[in-house]
């Protein structure tokens, strides 16, 4: 390859970041041009500001304080360069290399190039500059042993570039397939939620064990879990041992050792980070390579009776017919709900809203269920239903653009819309019923609320269901948005759409303000000594929920009238391709 | 004359541009009639309108006999047609057969019958085997003949077919050359674009030509055989600019 191809291919990789900023809006591109020239601007910045600090404020830092500050810089590199991986997975335009094959350059040329290329991330033209600013500061302030410093930080540098395309590579071969591809985006950006909610959780763990635990009352340091450093104070033991092992904690341990004039711990760090960098890439070009060749994917043989036998179950569920409803909204029904809970995208939105309901929801109910009054139980549960919604707004209030295409044989139908409607709020009842179910029995049993108040909540429940029914029916027909495949992202939607969008997201819980009415109805009654408060809550349950199911029916066919009339236009939205 | 389609001064325009202009289209009933037009000519916004896909800007249409601007009329209209649209109408995350049951269900077939047509189809389209896979893995190819299928499900009196052939393999779109010939033959009118004029040719009985939104030609093909080929018709009436070529200096000499 010469040069005039490697600048070709760095211009192409260019381009195609530019035009994709272009395509989002002119005020995105610009938005997009200014964050890449502040980029710029902060990475020289950064250089300065930490060759100045390094040298002029750090001089008297100790060796534990500099591990410190170089652990606390590496974590933030860390976690943006995660938020980069996830959103350039998610769009993933980067050079496609078998676009570039049939042209006169070889394979391994092509790989090397796309690797260089990878490296022109704000999260890099951020911090790698600043970092090694920094190190020569220290070099300048401290000893000319810090002159391993830029070592340390390259190989670093080096060795995560290297995994990360290594990472990226075995994720592109994985995602040759469009179904696990979705799988892959959902998982990937669920991990990284989990993970970044981790310390919170563990935070939490730890405050508990501390508050409770039977050490509760110890506070001398163990001999056996810490150890003394340098400078008198205590480090945890498990802390220096960490600092031996983790790959990317060596830098902060080599700046430490370094500080105290031990040389081998940053040769040996900067070595091995080299070596771990140089088996990535490695790594990386052998799984490009096999892609190319065709030995990526390995079909699993499975007997066929067995498929053909999976194939008629579902078969059989799509059949189905549910009593008491017309046959096309069954048939909508059946067809929406299996779309979705094929859509790893919806699940993954389901499971962590539900993951962080149960984990923080009930580690406070844990925390404080010995103060919650016998008054206040009912609004707990009350309380519990509202939550069950939070993460099911955005598939109630966007019923269409989950469709994309597939809304073009909605309008081809010759069916009444009313159904359609009917069909597109029935798919969502068994997720809402069996999320706001299990809420419940946890709540029942974890605060003690009485049976007839978890049927009252139960009731309510599907109050709340039909309501927001009404509300999405009528949000759904009137601002619709397309949301790309594979993730809850909406494509690109007008400033008017967003801002009714935020409103209606904003004014859900004001929405929700009536299903609060029975507990209140029975507080008050309670007070007053005209009946039990369980009762009073059961009644104007059921009173509620009869109510809304009557309004729901009589809201149906003008709804569908208006769905009829905009049909059009929201399948001009829910289909535009704008990525 | 009964006619399957019925246009009067039918316009659509996209801001300045006027991709249908004043479109006054006849299709008898019982004709295999041919759309043909360059690309961009209006064929598939023409096809949109009529399978109220996408609303006029102007103008009328009559669609097996039915004024079908209001909604009641749309919809029992809609009962008697199949539609290939350009873009295709698949839900992605649903199999093959998963998508044909839904489609049967939505015209009001009985479960019985859905059953039965959505076997056939998919054996007559080679999808039986990929009972396992999601419309979204499928090809392009693929997706067209599902779609082909599920156009055919209800049994329509009249079939919209925009670009069938686009992408199907030689033996389906044999085998789906036979079907439509035989649905032509029970008295369905099918209404067909293509850019490819041999097929045209060997299937229509009726030909109407659009360029820049407006129709230049609309006759029969016994009366374009007795006056040449198709192909002659079809550039006479796109105009001579559409195939001048431009010599290329580094070839030459």
């Amino acid at each position: 390859m010469d040069t005039s191809q490697l600048r070709t291919i760095l211009w192409l990789r260019w381009r195609l970041t530019r035009n994709q900023w272009r395509r989002s809006g002119q005020l995105n591109a610009v938005i997009m041009m200014l964050i890449a020239a502040a980029a710029f601007v902060i990475g020289a910045a950064g250089a300065i500001v930490g060759l100045l600090i390094g040298a002029l404020l750090m001089k008297n830092t100790t060796p534990w304080a500099l591990l410190g500050i170089w652990d606390a810089i590496v974590i933030a590199f860390l976690f943006f360069w995660m938020i980069g991986i996830i959103s350039e997975i998610q769009r993933s335009e980067t050079i496609d290399i078998s676009k570039l094959l049939h042209l006169p350059v070889s394979l391994r040329e092509i790989f090397f190039v796309n690797y260089i290329a990878s490296h022109f991330t704000l999260c890099f033209i951020v911090f790698v500059p600043s970092m090694l600013g920094l190190a020569l500061g220290l070099a300048i302030s401290k000893s000319g042993l810090m002159l391993l410093m830029p070592f340390l930080v390259a190989g670093f540098i080096f060795m995560i570039s290297a995994w990360t395309y290594c990472l990226r590579g075995w994720l592109v071969t994985l995602m040759a397939n469009k179904r696990r591809r979705r799988a892959i985006i959902a998982g990937v950006t669920f991990t990284f939620i989990l993970l970044s909610q981790l310390p919170n959780l563990l935070g939490n763990i730890l405050h508990d064990h501390k508050r409770h635990g039977p050490g509760a009352t110890q506070s001398a340091p163990s001999e056996q879990t810490e150890t003394p450093n340098s400078g008198g104070q205590v480090v945890p033991r498990v802390i220096v041992e960490a600092h031996k092992y983790v790959p990317f904690l060596w830098v902060g341990n080599g700046a430490r050792a370094l500080a105290e004039g031990s040389v081998w711990p940053a040769i040996l760090g900067s070595a091995g980070m080299f070596i771990l960098g140089a088996l990535g890439l490695s790594r990386a070009y052998r799984s490009t390579v096999r892609f190319y060749l065709g030995q990526t994917t390995r079909k699993r043989s499975t007997p066929r009776a067995k498929e053909a036998k999976v194939s008629r179950a579902q078969i059989s569920f799509l059949e189905k017919q549910l009593p008491g409803i017309p046959d096309e909204s069954a048939a909508m029904a059946l067809a929406f709900f299996r779309s979705l809970m094929r859509a790893p995208e919806v699940k993954m939105m389901l499971g962590t809203n539900f993951m962080m309901l149960l984990f923080f929801g009930f580690m406070i109910l844990m925390r404080r269920r010995a103060g919650i009054s016998d008054d206040f139980r009912p609004f707990i549960a009350t309380g519990a239903v509202v939550l069950t919604f939070f993460g099911l707004t955005r598939l109630m209030l966007n019923q269409f653009g989950h469709d994309r295409e597939g809304f073009r044989a909605l309008v081809l139908s010759p069916v009444l819309r009313k159904h359609i409607l009917l069909g597109k709020n029935l798919a969502l009842l068994p997720i809402t019923v069996c999320l706001g179910a299990i809420l419940l029995l946890l709540i029942k049993f974890v605060i003690g609320v009485t049976v007839a108040v978890t049927f009252a909540a139960f009731l309510q429940l599907i109050a709340a269901f039909l309501l927001l029914s009404m509300a999405g029916n009528l949000i759904s027909t009137l601002v619709p948005y397309r949301v790309a495949p594979g993730s809850m992202k909406p494509t690109k939607i007008p400033a008017m759409t967003a801002l009714l969008l935020f409103l209606s997201h904003m004014l859900f819980p004001v929405a929700m303000g009536p299903i609060f009415l029975p507990a209140i109805a029975g507080l008050l009654f309670a007070k007053a000594g005209l009946m039990s408060a369980g009762a009073v809550n059961l009644l104007f349950s059921i009173v509620m929920l009869a109510t809304t199911a009557f309004f729901y029916r009589l809201s149906l066919p003008g709804l569908g009238n208006l769905l009829q009339r905009h049909e059009k236009r929201i399948l001009e939205v829910v289909t535009r391709e704008i990525e | 004359m009964n006619l399957a389609i019925e246009t009067n001064g039918l316009t659509r325009c996209f801001g300045d541009l006027v991709a249908v202009d004043n479109l006054d289209l006849r299709v008898e009933a019982g004709k295999f009639y041919g759309f043909l037009g360059p690309n961009g000519a209006g064929k598939s916004t023409t096809i949109k309108m009529l399978t109220g896909l996408l609303g006029p800007t102007r103008g009328t249409m009559r669609i097996l006999g039915e004024q079908i601007d209001r909604p009641e009329k749309a919809r029992e209209v809609k009962r008697r047609i199949g539609v290939v649209p350009e873009e295709m109408a698949l839900f992605d995350n649903l199999t093959a057969r998963e998508y044909l049951i839904f489609i049967g269900r939505m015209y009001g077939l009985p479960l019985a019958t859905v059953r039965e047509r959505t076997d056939e189809l998919l054996e007559m389209m080679t999808l039986a085997d990929e009972h396992k896979k999601l419309t979204l893995e499928f090809s392009h190819g693929m997706n067209k003949k599902l779609t082909l299928a599920a156009a055919l499900i209800p049994n329509p009196d009249l079939l919209f077919l925009d670009e069938p052939f686009e992408g199907v393999d030689a033996v389906s779109s044999s085998i789906l050359r036979d079907t439509l010939k035989q649905c032509v033959q029970r008295g369905a009118t099918v209404f067909l674009t293509s850019h490819v004029l041999e097929i045209v040719e060997r299937l229509c009985t009726d030909v109407g030509i659009i360029t820049k939104g407006k129709l230049v030609y609309q006759g029969t093909m016994d009366e374009i055989r007795q006056a040449g080929s198709l192909e002659e018709r079809f550039l006479k009436a796109v105009g001579k600019d559409h195939v001048e070529r431009q010599s290329l200096s580094w070839l030459e000499g």
